[in-house]
């Protein structure tokens, strides 16, 4: 993987009360010479993966709960990628699918940092063939 | 220690991965690889006819070559892994990550090589998202 260019995209969760806007403003604020540029659904951070490695770390301290972190491949504004230029790479209709879920994610990571137990619910068990067999023969 | 995550583009398993210590390895960075050092620009994801032939490692020549791409994308980073986190039917899993063929490849390459796996359902209310958070967070730690 080539280790001069790191993006990282940032995520702000659909519950949250930061804006766009509070967000790339607190990254300029950092000082760590990284390129943002807002969108809509939070913002892309763009420098050498130190400085973006520190900027995630500040953002994770700063909004625990309410922003969201992962890798990009494309670089910032890439016309390939970006809708405002009729890009045609998929993934954005993955990214909508997860943004609506990440207060379920927000209220997990809540939860484990209050120390709360919970137990995953028990699969729901199959449906044995002798009751299936009387089920489609009472419909004759 | 490194984690693949599966589906290998998802948001929140990378968020997750990271945010309890660990290195999630994610379709990103080969697709980074793919991005950076190209000749020649192939949408969507780059992959060239010499992935596809590197994707016969995975899986076998009767396999359509869609499978076989991805899988040349995603083996090397299932061969590096220390540890799996498999997320079964998320409701984002269509489009290039939505190849049930593909998927089961991918769980059935993680089973072969042994390495410790978690697999969880996809959470649809907060009552299953903590425990499925709970749940990650046990196995990333008992990791160290």
């Amino acid at each position: 993987m080539s280790g001069e260019r790191e993006t990282r995209l940032f995520m702000i969760s659909p519950d949250s009360r930061v804006t766009p806007d509070q967000l790339v403003r607190a990254v300029h604020a950092m000082g760590k010479g990284v390129k943002v540029k807002e969108t809509c659904y939070g913002c892309l951070a763009e420098g050498s993966e130190e400085n973006i490695g520190e900027v995630l770390a500040a953002v994770r301290e700063r909004y625990p709960y309410d922003v969201f972190s992962k890798k990009r491949a494309y670089p910032a504004g890439d016309p390939r990628r970006c809708r405002a230029e009729h890009g045609t790479r998929p993934g954005y209709a993955q990214l909508e699918a997860e943004w609506e879920s990440l207060p379920l994610i927000a209220c997990g990571l809540e939860s484990c940092g209050k120390g709360e137990k919970h137990e995953l619910p028990p699969e729901p068990e199959k449906l044995p063939v002798e009751d299936f067999k009387k089920i489609t023969e009472a419909a004759r | 220690m490194k984690v693949f995550i599966d589906p290998p583009n998802s948001l929140i398993l990378f968020d997750l991965v990271e945010r309890f210590g660990h290195e999630p390895l994610g379709a990103m960075a080969s697709i980074q690889d793919r991005i950076d050092n190209i000749e020649l620009d192939l949408p969507p994801m780059n992959v060239t006819l010499d992935d596809v032939v590197k994707g016969l490692k995975y899986a076998g020549v009767e396999v359509p070559s869609g499978i076989r791409g991805r899988l040349a994308l995603w083996g090397p980073l299932i061969d590096a892994a220390d540890a799996a986190l498999i997320m079964l039917d998320p409701p984002f899993n269509f489009g290039c990550v939505g190849c049930e063929r593909s998927n089961e490849m991918v769980r059935y390459l993680i089973k072969r090589r042994g390495i410790p796996a978690l697999s969880v359902a996809y959470p649809n209310t907060e009552e299953e998202a903590k425990a499925v958070v709970g749940s990650i967070k046990e196995f990333l730690e008992g990791l160290k």
